[in-house]
């Protein structure tokens, strides 16, 4: 009976240590989430600027940032030789990165936006991490690198895991194991934080160095404002340059359809029609149009432009008869004219030459003029010729 | 007479053994070649006796530099290293130069190639770093070129094209093997067409001694090492490991778990070899028994990139990508790391590392497992430097893509 309850007391002891030495997930994030700052000062910071020196192929350069409390990142940064801008409104985002080989902006992919997640965050993803629905699971007590760190596993929302290293003196923040990009292509990334500052008694990490592949960028932050204004244009995504040139084409349009009468040598009335031209993503606009020419003609016309040949590009799809027309060509003098090209990989000039010229621009009106050559373009004769108004609301 | 009999033996014995001397290959004195006399990062010299928190380092001088990565080789009290010079966008060229070791003024310049333009924008310029010989230096160029130039005026004695001879087609970021020289034998890897991967040349004239296996250019440099009692060059191209004897015959190969390494395969102990590269595993040791390749360790505890390690009484120190890290052997654990150097380089003078960050912070950290100690730090360059330093005559030499300057230690 002695011996018994001997061990009992051994075993009670054993399991109160336990408890009072292990602290749950939820009290290392309280005392990690207490290192960084008052929580009721964190909540009143809506917005930050950022400014610092950030470091990609060994050459340091002015890094720029902007986050907000809801998620959205606006950042200006030079990568190596090029001038990079990021953006992500919170759900999705947009990048111009000339590493990729063009210069006009492209939506984010999703393991792009997976990253934005994490770099709009205001530093730590436990803040708030149960209102933003992510889930968490110590994993235990390890030694990193000599330091003795609590490793916590954060589960987003979007099923992403991560590893966080917390420090276990401090509860900062040591190390970061999680999914990164490099140039658009998903990488396991290590992430390390240091030099952490006070400022508005608010606890951030200043230096930032990340690690993926060969990959090493520091981010060594200089100056942080808090509860900045800022334009939420810049997360909008912008057109290229070379489509931005097209947007006089955007609008609902009234269209007086003119057919050429070579027997009287003039235009004469054909139909009265409207049209349709909005974008239908960032870097393409597209037509719908029918009309009456003779025949009734139905057509989708979409407009691009392709960086590798510096030229425009647009593809009819004729509804009447079911045929394909490619044109290309350039925007010069505030006219844009296209002609005709063989479809396929070989786009030189189809033997029958049409060209469509986009004339008389203004904010509100333009005139679309469809010539044809029989003689490879030596001289034109005109067909078709559509001129457009704009619609009241 | 009798002690006049012995003086003239002695001065007869010098004599023979100086004749005998210089009939040998005898190795230049200094940091001659690529990674330092031995190849394998450490200098000879001492860095002992110095007391630490009293020394502040002297700049003996810093001078502008054309751009390039070519370490600074030393012998003589002569540097010698290659430097560019760009005339336009599309136009520059290439030069292997001669500079006083105690003033780091110019002594003479010799143009060997047109300059190598690097479409990334890491850099422009040679690569390679030459290697200095008895009466030659043998540079290699950024584009390909194999030259080799009077270490007296730079007087341009030969020359080969490896794409235009051997139809080796150049690296992405340019040619960047360094030479290296075995009983006399000037030794390349040249990843020509035909069984021309791997040559040696007559040092003299160029003319082809011989040429061996298939495999592209790649960005790393031959070992040359002693194992078994048997002198080697070893070269780490695709996922291959090649050894060869001077005079070209095969001795072993092995099949390696990765590819285009870019560190120098370092020797540890007697007869293993340390590999490393940046994908996974990051590193491999393996074991040569009888000229068979046996791989003893692996991990990924150490991935270097471009800059190589180097290996002292069982750990490796070196970058595990950016990050400094003293590593077993044995084990293949971590016994220390330390951020802050980005991707940098590091050579090892007496029991000293000496490490230069990739924005030209220069360290002296001790080399012992125990803990990262350093002992001493300053800024020696500015801007980005991926060239390892150079240490000769108790001063260590950096340079970037701009400059270089040199400081006395002690």
């Amino acid at each position: 009976m002695k011996q018994i309850t001997k061990y009992t007391l051994t075993s009670l002891l054993l399991i109160v240590a336990l408890i009072t030495n292990a602290q749950t997930v939820d009290e290392i994030i309280t005392r990690h989430r207490n290192a960084h700052g008052e929580l009721k000062k964190w909540d009143q910071v809506e917005s930050m600027k950022i400014t610092g020196r950030f470091t990609a192929f060994s050459v340091e350069d002015d890094f720029f940032a902007i986050k907000t409390k809801d998620g959205k990142y606006y950042s200006e940064l030079k990568l190596g030789q090029f001038d990079v801008i990021e953006a992500f409104n919170g759900e999705t985002g947009w990048t111009i990165d000339p590493w990729q080989e063009f210069t006009f902006p492209r939506e984010l992919n999703k393991s792009e936006q997976n990253v934005f997640l994490q770099k709009a965050e205001f530093f730590t993803p436990f803040y708030n991490y149960k209102e933003n629905g992510c889930e968490v699971e110590l994993i235990g007590k390890q030694v990193v690198d000599g330091i003795d760190v609590y490793a916590i596993k954060l589960i987003r929302t979007n099923g992403h895991t991560e590893t966080w290293y917390l420090d276990a003196n401090t509860y900062l923040e040591y190390k970061r194991e999680s999914r990164w990009v490099d140039f658009a292509y998903g990488v396991p990334a290590e992430t390390y934080f240091d030099d952490f500052r006070e400022i508005d008694g608010l606890i951030i990490p200043f230096l930032t160095e990340k690690t993926f592949w060969q990959r090493d960028r520091v981010l060594q932050i200089e100056n942080i404002e808090f509860n900045v204004d800022v334009d939420e244009n810049v997360f909008t995504m912008p057109k290229s340059a070379e489509i931005e040139k097209l947007a006089f084409l955007i609008g609902n349009w009234g269209v007086r359809v003119n057919a050429w009468s070579g027997r009287a040598n003039r235009w004469y009335k054909a139909d009265s029609t409207s049209s349709t031209i909005d974008y239908i993503a960032t870097n393409l606009i597209q037509e719908k149009i029918s009309f009456i020419d003779f025949f009734v003609q139905s057509n989708i016309t979409n407009f691009g432009y392709s960086s590798s040949e510096s030229k425009y590009f647009s593809t009819t799809y004729s509804g009447f008869s079911s045929e394909i027309m490619m044109m290309n060509g350039v925007f010069t003098d505030s006219t844009f004219v296209l002609n005709n090209v063989k479809i396929g990989c070989d786009t030189s000039q189809a033997s029958i030459q049409i060209k469509a010229t986009y004339s008389n621009i203004t904010e509100d009106s333009f005139t679309l003029g469809i010539e044809q050559s029989g003689d490879n373009g030596k001289s034109w004769n005109p067909w078709v010729q559509l001129i457009y108004g704009r619609m009241k609301e | 007479m009798e002690i006049k009999f012995k003086y003239l033996l002695i001065t007869f014995l010098i004599l023979v053994n100086t004749i005998a001397g210089f009939s040998q290959n005898t190795k230049p004195d200094g940091w001659y070649q690529f990674r330092g006399p031995n190849r394998d990062g450490i200098s000879t010299e001492s860095l002992s006796g110095i007391n630490w928190s009293e020394t502040k380092p002297e700049l003996v001088w810093k001078k502008e530099l054309g751009s390039g990565f070519a370490e600074l080789t030393i012998s003589d009290g002569i540097i010698y290293t290659m430097t560019s010079e760009i005339v336009d966008s599309i136009t520059g060229f290439e030069y292997v130069a001669a500079f006083d070791e105690n003033t780091g003024n110019e002594l003479w310049r010799s143009q060997v190639d047109s300059i190598y333009f690097d479409v990334d924008g890491w850099g422009n310029g040679s690569r390679s770093t030459p290697i200095i010989d008895e009466n030659q230096i043998y540079s290699f160029s950024g584009h390909g070129k194999l030259s080799a130039n009077s270490l007296k005026d730079g007087t341009l004695n030969w020359q080969i094209d490896f794409v235009e001879e051997f139809g080796t087609t150049t690296p992405r970021w340019g040619f960047a093997s360094s030479p290296t020289i075995v009983d006399d034998v000037l030794i390349m890897e040249v990843g020509g067409t035909d069984s021309r991967a791997f040559m040696g040349f007559n040092k003299k004239d160029g003319s082809i001694n011989w040429s061996s296996e298939n495999g592209n250019a790649s960005h790393d440099s031959p070992l040359a090492a002693t194992i078994d009692g048997k002198e080697q060059i070893i070269f780490a191209n695709g996922r291959k490991l090649f050894s060869f004897t001077s005079t070209g015959d095969t001795l072993w190969t092995y099949n390696m778990p990765f590819g285009s390494l870019t560190a120098i395969p370092i020797l540890i102990d007697k007869n293993k070899i340390f590999l490393s590269g940046v994908r996974t595993p990051g590193f491999i040791i393996i074991e040569i028994n009888g000229n068979t390749a046996t791989e003893v360790l692996n991990g990924n505890s150490m991935k270097n990139d471009f800059s190589s390690c180097v290996y002292r009484n069982g750990y490796i120190y070196g970058y595990h990508v950016a990050a400094l890290r003293c590593v077993s052997v044995e084990t293949g654990e971590v016994s220390w790391t330390k951020r802050g150097f980005g991707k940098g380089s590091l050579i090892m003078v007496d029991d000293k590392l000496l490490v230069l960050s990739d924005k030209g912070k220069l360290a002296v950290v001790k080399a012992t497992p125990d803990a990262y100690t350093e002992l001493i730090s300053f800024q020696a360059i500015e801007g980005k430097s991926w060239t390892a330093p150079s240490f000769n005559n108790g001063k260590v030499f950096v340079r970037n893509l701009t400059e270089m300057a040199c400081y006395n230690l002690k």
